[in-house]
């Protein structure tokens, strides 16, 4: 039997994903589980993600949501897309700082930053912070760069809620020296070596233009990674949102998989399905 | 033609920019002086040496200043960067050596170092104390080009004029490539992406400036025979 391992990230405070997908690992006999933060924020059940995470001891780094609660809001205003999406970021924060127990907030506090095992490193957004995003179109250069400074071979991040296997191979940079003093020019190559990024997605927020939760599998013999797609009850959190007051921008996206920023003012349509 | 030149780690040494002053004049054809931080320093002549930063002499070529590690450390000791402490300097120095320089500082330039810019954009130029990524970032010709590279990206910039090091070079990226292969639940794209060229550029510190004109994208390494010597450093400042 090969020994796999899955890596979710970004639940959401969405408890009917989570157990989908939970459910989802468990039927493929898989039993080592990381996850890589964003246990809560926009959704309805914070705590009970909380402790669903705490009950089955997944190893769990910090996420931007996770470190925002404990600390205060101190995310930078970049990490919104917009003014609009910034007040409602905050209000969803206010509400879930409101109702996450004190001893999930002791639990969230003490979430490492980065996990490793071997060669793997497990990061929220990036190795130099939760907030960074590794996009799939960043500078080939950057990304390796990322990797190659953590110490890591495959680096696992999330954060984007958009699921992606990034290879980065047969890389090499020609560099011309000249100092001060030494009047000739010296010459060098440097090989990169071959690194890997790969995006887990969103258990509880999807956004990569599907309404199914997202992670990725691990294979440690081969190296092989797969990204699952899970269906769940998103009616279900839907209207847990709406009863909860938070914003119903928040249901209208789960319906959809996408992020649209300010179009999604329109929530007319909440969770037709 | 517009020379500009480059200066950093000054120390509190109004001597030797006096010095870079005189020598500037000169070189004929230098419109821009860049002081790119650790102007200040436990020396004798801090204060008069900021006064003159701020309040040029006639004659003097016009200092544009940005901020370096030194006043990154004085800055957080007096609690303008989060708490009031000095952790890096500390560690570097002692504290006889954070005395020494909150001593030599009058509080009365806080606010104006405090005004000062991280970096500044000059055509396709980056100037900056250390990088984008960190003001004590120390560049160096022999730190990985990937490093290098990435700290190009970060300010989106040809060219990257860094002190921190206090290192005189020129590092250029002259080829390359990178395969990146990117699958989502969807589709798969691959593609190559080429090195940019560009460079990074140590302009060196204290007696070591650096000429540069950007119509021919020529570099001169100069220096002033430093009369104060190194009796201005202090135990652990030396790099
Ligand atoms: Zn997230
Ligand atoms: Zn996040």
């Amino acid at each position: 039997m090969t020994m796999s391992h899955a890596v979710i990230s970004c639940l959401h405070a969405n408890l009917a994903a989570c157990e989908a997908v939970l459910a989802d690992i468990d039927q493929q006999g898989i039993d080592t589980i990381t996850c890589l933060g964003d246990l809560v924020g926009y959704g309805p059940q914070p705590n009970e993600v909380i402790e669903l995470v705490r009950e089955r001891s997944i190893p769990t780094c910090q996420g931007c949501w996770d470190e925002d609660i404990i600390d205060g809001l101190n995310a930078c205003e970049c990490s919104y897309p917009s003014q609009l999406a910034e007040r409602r970021g905050h209000r969803a924060h206010h509400w879930a700082a409101e109702r996450i127990t004190e001893d999930n907030k002791v639990f969230l506090a003490s979430l490492p930053m980065t996990l490793r095992r071997d060669r793997l490193l497990f990061v929220h957004g990036s190795p130099n912070s939760q907030h960074e995003y590794l996009l799939p179109d960043m500078s080939a250069f950057a990304a390796l760069e990322r990797v190659e400074t953590a110490g890591a071979e495959t680096l696992f991040c999330g954060h984007t809620h958009q699921p992606y296997v990034r290879e980065l191979s047969e890389g090499s940079i020609r560099v011309s020296v000249q100092t001060n003093g030494n009047h000739s020019d010296s010459e060098q190559e440097m090989t990169l070596p071959m690194r890997r990024i790969v995006n887990a997605g969103s258990v509880g927020e999807p956004r990569h233009g599907s309404t199914k939760a997202t992670y990725v599998v691990h294979d440690d013999d081969s190296g092989a990674v797969s990204v699952r797609e899970v269906e769940y009850d998103v009616s279900k959190t839907c209207r847990a949102i709406v009863e909860a007051g938070l914003p119903e921008v928040f249901a209208w996206r789960l319906s959809h998989g996408f992020e649209y920023a300010e179009r999604a003012e329109d929530a007319s349509h909440v969770c037709e399905r | 033609m517009e020379r500009w030149a480059l200066v950093s780690g000054l120390r509190g040494d109004l001597d030797l920019y006096e010095q870079i002053q005189s020598d500037l004049q000169k070189r004929r054809g230098t419109a821009h002086l860049f002081v790119l931080g650790d102007m200040i320093g436990p020396h004798p002549k801090c204060d008069a040496l900021l006064k003159r930063l701020r309040q040029p002499k006639r004659g003097d070529l016009h200092p544009h200043c940005i901020y370096g590690w030194l006043e990154e450390q004085l800055l957080s000791l007096y609690g303008y960067r989060g708490e009031a402490k000095a952790d890096e300097l500390q560690l570097q120095s002692d504290d006889s050596g954070v005395q020494q320089l909150r001593q030599a500082v009058d509080t009365e330039h806080l606010n104006w170092l405090a005004s000062l810019q991280f970096g500044l954009i000059e055509l396709d130029c980056g100037l900056i104390h250390g990088s984008s990524a960190d003001v004590g970032d120390e560049l160096q010709e022999t730190t990985s080009p990937l490093i290098l590279l990435d700290r190009l990206t970060r300010l989106d910039v040809n060219r990257l004029f860094t002190a921190r090091s206090g290192r005189q070079f020129r590092l250029q990226l002259t080829g390359g490539q990178i395969r990146s292969r990117v699958k989502d639940h969807a589709s798969e794209q691959l593609h190559e992406q080429p090195v940019p060229k560009r460079s990074v550029i140590g302009v060196g510190s204290g007696a070591n400036y650096t000429l540069y004109d950007p119509a021919s994208d020529h570099i001169e390494f100069l220096s002033v025979a430093s009369r104060s010597g190194a009796s201005n450093r202090i135990k652990g400042f030396q790099r």
